[in-house]
């Protein structure tokens, strides 16, 4: 095996015993980080998460502010400002961009109508400023997404812990109208109540607040009933061992790391459902503005103006994006079995 | 796997008949009468069309009656359309929603597996990166502002393909990518998970501990237990398909159910809303039947212990 | 001497992980004769199934990389083969049955056809001839009605009868080498014997090499000749069971001794060795297992010991070893133990193999 020369000129002191010390045998160990550092951690090495992280509240702080910064409301109506190109100082000198305040045929419109103001986004066909509406659709959206996410988090996990909690007939009929629910196609849902209710942000909520929260409730109640029988095993064998421990690193976790996950998978798509009821016209109505209902206006002068299309298209494209790529982050920070 | 089915079944039959059910009701609920624009009839003319209509019997009558007309497949007749049954109407648009359906599903099931299979084989490389990118992005943008910036920059600005209506297969082809984006992303990101959740298991290890090559575990083993789960997936599709139709088919000016269906809603037209809306549903419902017993035919384990596992 | 059929040499394998390095093998190094069982044995997480699998080369590449070493089998380093040559070999000439029976098999395939896949890869026969091989396969490792069986898929068998199969599969092609990763852990205990039984049984009938991974001590008595102790990677002792049962040296085996249940002694507290085993992303200077080791010397925490010759069959890594080193004894436990066993060979009539 091993030469055992190289060995021979060794000290004799070396050869005391010198048992390890018990107590330092914690220290040894790396240093174990809580589930929700370790989740951070895992979270903010994902760069998609973190772009998608940052862009929200970029958007976000743009849909605070910019409708409020501006002298113009989302409803305010100039026609003689009407389909104005954008314009935007600075911007507006470097040529490829599209924000120099010429149109398709590279006519400058502002200084065509004399018009002094800058729109930084334009104007629609009845000269309202797309910059203030945009962002003004950008908010309702955001709106749609909260509350999408709190219905969840209500109605959702109120119903599924009933649910799993009482067990037995409770559960069972809750289940039933669950898988029934389950089969009725959710737009069709949404669309009925608007119909009864008339258009706009209030039948959408309810619609929501309807159908909204199934998803929720299945996976809150499949977590509770396997925390029930973790407590089982956990009485059982957990004589002397801390319960307070095992309840706070295993199974709060347990619980709360899906609930986030379907809260966060909630808000995209809440938000493309009601741009996309806003764009069939079941939606925001006029003069409010939505993303979606503004790129259904935009299309009516996508030959010659589609700016008008094209901004909200590309904010509402990005909104859901953040969203996505969030919650796609934080579904492989806080399950690092399902990261692949 | 009878009674399986049959359990699948009666489950179809029931929800459809609560949704046609939740329909009625909510009808009886709407604002508005078929008489709404017709404000300047004298009261004999509202009576007798009333009578016509069946609206002058008592509501649980109408509702037999009506459950009794949808078995016959009756489903009214439409408001705005010349009083045409609204069952025509439907079937009249049907043949271009169901070929938009089902080129959007054919081309974006293949595109979307290919991207999957190959994200997973190649796991951790550019292709995976790119796939998953694909998918995010697929999944992300909606389907009217794809369809709008296919329209704009493919036939409004490069002029490649028509930019709407509904004269040849030329002019399916931007709706049917338009739609199949959805269905590239949702499959090409369920493939991928499946697969790497297939190619870590135990028996893929058994399998190349046979001797089995890699290309051979792959076509063999892996995209064979992979594809089965995807099978499920296939319901939710449905529906975004069919979300996807209606604006889609409004976009490209298509002659289509969903193009109907979302004038209809301009236009109040409740009876054509209704019976879309059902028709919608039990489309759906069929789907979904359709894919549990698929799902049980191809897993043995459900074929043959007669239950979802 | 016996012809040894495998040699591994100084083997290391390591996997990049993100985080750095985990080196998960590092340096084993060890025969294995024609026939002959040898266990290897160690606390989960010591490197016993990653050395199995890098026998077969099926640790994927990357995250695994052999750093290190050669494993030679019939004259050919199989760590310098092409992928190609490795499927020759996977299945004809090795095999490998894994711990968990439930999920070894692939549930949308009928077993008939797994066991077919295997022959056909290997051997020039008809798919009638390979059924038929298929089903003597199945009789060999006692499952009945077995053409019936063939037909069946994965979930319609228990968990014993699922490991059976995949021993069936394991030896479609009569292999020279059986590599059982913990074959019966999953299993319950009457079970567990079964199947130890018919693994001894086969081996007599076929006269295969097997390497019998476990991390019970229990089964190794009556399965193996002899048996490797590994710790974070090495192998830390090897030697015939009979001395590694009563005259263990390193001071690890004598936990995993101390700790092994005995059916006749109802023990009131199972012993379990203080501690975990060390960060392979940080192995620790000098001998890993120092920090658990109540015996442990200063040099223990400074140089790893190299492998000590106790007899011709007999090895160990431990300093204890050192003529320097003081003289200790195992805990009374241990000699409790290593006592009986000396008892139940001498009953058995039999002298201690070695
Ligand atoms: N894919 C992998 N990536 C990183 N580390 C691994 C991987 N597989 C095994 N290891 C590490 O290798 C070590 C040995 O694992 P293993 O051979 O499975 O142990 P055993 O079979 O003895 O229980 C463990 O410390 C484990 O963390
Ligand atoms: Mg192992």
């Amino acid at each position: 095996m091993m030469a055992k020369q190289q060995y021979e000129q060794l000290s004799p002191e070396w050869f005391q015993p010198a048992p390890p010390n018990v107590g330092e045998q914690e220290k040894i160990n790396r240093p174990s980080l809580t589930f929700w550092q370790d989740a951070w951690l895992r979270l903010r090495e994902n760069k998609a998460a973190i772009v998608g992280l940052v862009m929200i509240i970029i958007l976000t702080l743009m849909a605070i502010i910019a409708p409020m910064a501006s002298d113009r409301t989302y409803k305010d109506q100039n026609l003689r400002h009407a389909k104005l190109p954008p314009k935007i100082p600075v911007l507006e000198h470097i040529h490829w961009l599209p924000f120099d305040g010429r149109d398709a045929n590279g006519v400058d419109v502002y200084k065509q109508r004399g018009v002094k103001e800058y729109y930084w986004f334009g104007t629609d066909d009845l000269g309202r400023d797309l910059w203030v509406r945009t962002w003004y659709g950008t908010r309702i959206s955001l709106y749609i997404g909260l509350l999408a996410a709190l219905i969840d988090l209500l109605i959702g996990i109120a119903y599924g812990g009933i649910s799993g909690y009482y067990g037995g007939r409770v559960d069972n009929v809750m289940q039933r109208i669950i898988e029934i629910l389950n089969g009725i196609p959710y737009l069709i849902m949404v669309i009925l109540f608007i119909l009864i209710f008339e258009p706009g942000i209030i039948s959408i909520t309810l619609a929501m607040v309807i159908t909204g929260w199934t998803t929720m409730a299945r996976i809150v109640r499949g977590q509770v009933l396997k925390l029930k029988n973790m407590e089982y095993v956990l009485a059982a064998r957990t004589l002397g061992a801390p319960t307070s421990r095992l309840i706070f690193k295993h199974l709060i976790p347990n619980v709360i790391g899906p609930i986030i996950i379907t809260t966060m998978f909630t808000i995209p798509s809440a938000i493309f459902t009601e741009a996309f009821l806003s764009f069939i016209g079941l939606g925001i109505r006029p003069p409010e503005a939505s993303l979606g209902s503004l790129v259904n206006d935009g299309y009516k002068s996508i030959q010659t103006y589609p700016h008008l299309m094209i901004i909200p298209a590309v904010v509402i494209s990005l909104l859901i994006l953040s969203f996505n790529l969030v919650a796609d982050g934080i579904r492989d920070a806080l399950d690092p079995k399902m990261r692949k | 796997m009878a009674r399986y089915t049959l359990q699948r079944f009666v489950y179809m039959i029931i929800t459809l008949f609560i949704i046609a059910t939740l329909t009625f009701f909510l009808m009886k609920l709407l604002p508005g009468s078929p008489l709404q624009n017709q404000e300047k009839l004298t009261p004999e003319q509202k009576a007798l069309i009333l009578k016509e209509y069946g609206l002058d019997k008592p509501v649980p009558v109408q509702y037999i009656q009506y459950l009794g007309n949808l078995l016959k497949g009756d489903l009214g007749v439409s408001f705005q359309y010349d009083n045409r049954p609204v069952a025509e109407l439907i079937s009249d648009r049907i043949g271009p929603s169901a070929q938009l359906g089902f080129q959007a599903i054919v081309f974006g099931t293949i595109v979307g597996l290919i991207l999957g299979i190959v994200a997973a084989i190649r796991h951790n490389h550019w292709e995976d990166y790119t796939a998953t990118v694909i998918a995010v992005l697929g999944a992300s943008i909606p389907s009217f502002v794809l369809g709008g910036f296919l329209q704009y920059f493919i036939a409004v600005k490069l002029q490649w393909l028509p930019v709407a209506f509904w004269e040849g297969f030329k002019y399916t082809i931007l709706p049917t990518l338009a739609l199949s984006v959805g269905v590239i992303a949702s499959i090409a990101r369920f493939m991928r998970t499946e697969m790497l959740e297939v190619l870590s298991s135990d028996y893929i290890l058994t399998a190349r501990a046979k001797g089995i090559s890699q290309a051979g575990v792959i076509i063999k083993h892996a995209i064979r237990n992979s594809l089965i789960p995807v099978i499920t997936i296939l319901g939710p599709m449905t529906v975004n398909l069919m979300t996807g139709t209606l604006v889609i088919e409004k976009l490209f000016a298509v002659p289509g159910l969903g193009e109907q269906f979302v004038r209809s809603i301009e236009l109040n037209d409740y009876p054509v809303i209704m019976g879309t809306t059902l028709f919608y549903s039990a489309l759906l419902i069929l789907a979904v039947f359709i894919v549990d017993v698929l799902y049980g035919v191809v897993d043995p384990r459900i074929r043959l212990a007669g239950g979802k596992k | 001497m016996v012809e040894k059929i495998l040699q591994v040499n100084d083997l290391h394998i390591s996997f990049d992980i993100h985080a750095g390095e985990v080196q998960a093998v590092r340096g084993v190094t060890f025969d294995l004769y024609k026939g002959e069982t040898l266990a290897i044995v160690g606390e989960s997480g010591s490197g016993k199934s990653v050395t199995s699998k890098a026998l077969m080369r099926l640790l994927p590449t990357p995250p695994s990389r052999i750093k290190q070493g050669e494993i030679l089998f019939e004259g050919k380093d199989l760590t310098k083969l092409s992928e190609k040559d490795m499927q020759s070999i996977r299945g004809a000439k090795i095999s490998m049955i894994f711990q968990d029976p439930m999920t070894s098999l692939n549930p949308t395939m009928t077993i008939g056809k797994q066991i077919m896949e295997a022959i056909l890869k290997h051997q020039k026969l008809s798919k009638d001839e390979a059924r038929k091989r298929a089903i003597e396969l199945l009789q060999l490792v006692g499952i009945k009605n077995a053409e019936l069986r063939m037909k069946q898929y994965p979930h319609q068998f228990s968990g014993g009868m699922r490991q059976r199969v995949v021993i069936a599969i394991a030896l479609a092609c009569n292999p020279k080498i059986l590599i059982a990763d913990e074959p019966t852990t999953a299993l319950d205990v009457t079970i567990q014997a079964q199947i130890l039984e018919l693994m001894k049984d086969i081996q007599k009938k076929l006269g295969m090499s097997i390497i019998f991974i476990t991390h019970d001590l229990g089964v190794v008595a009556n399965m193996a000749d002899r048996v490797a102790v590994m710790y974070a990677g090495k192998i830390v002792e090897i030697g015939t069971v009979d001395e590694i049962f009563y005259n263990p040296k390193h001071p690890y085996t004598w936990g995993l001794l101390a700790s092994m249940p005995s059916l006749d002694h109802k023990d009131t507290e199972l012993y379990s060795i203080p501690g975990s085993p060390p960060d392979l992303l940080n192995p620790p200077k000098g001998d890993a297992f120092a920090p658990r080791n109540p015996y442990a010397l200063k040099i223990d925490y400074e140089l790893e010991p190299p492998m000590f010759q106790v007899s011709d069959t007999h090895y160990a890594a431990t300093w204890l070893l050192h003529e320097m080193a003081p003289k200790v004894e195992p805990p009374a436990v241990v000699r409790e133990r290593m006592k009986r066993f000396a008892d139940i060979v001498a009953r058995k009539g039999g002298k201690p193999r070695g």
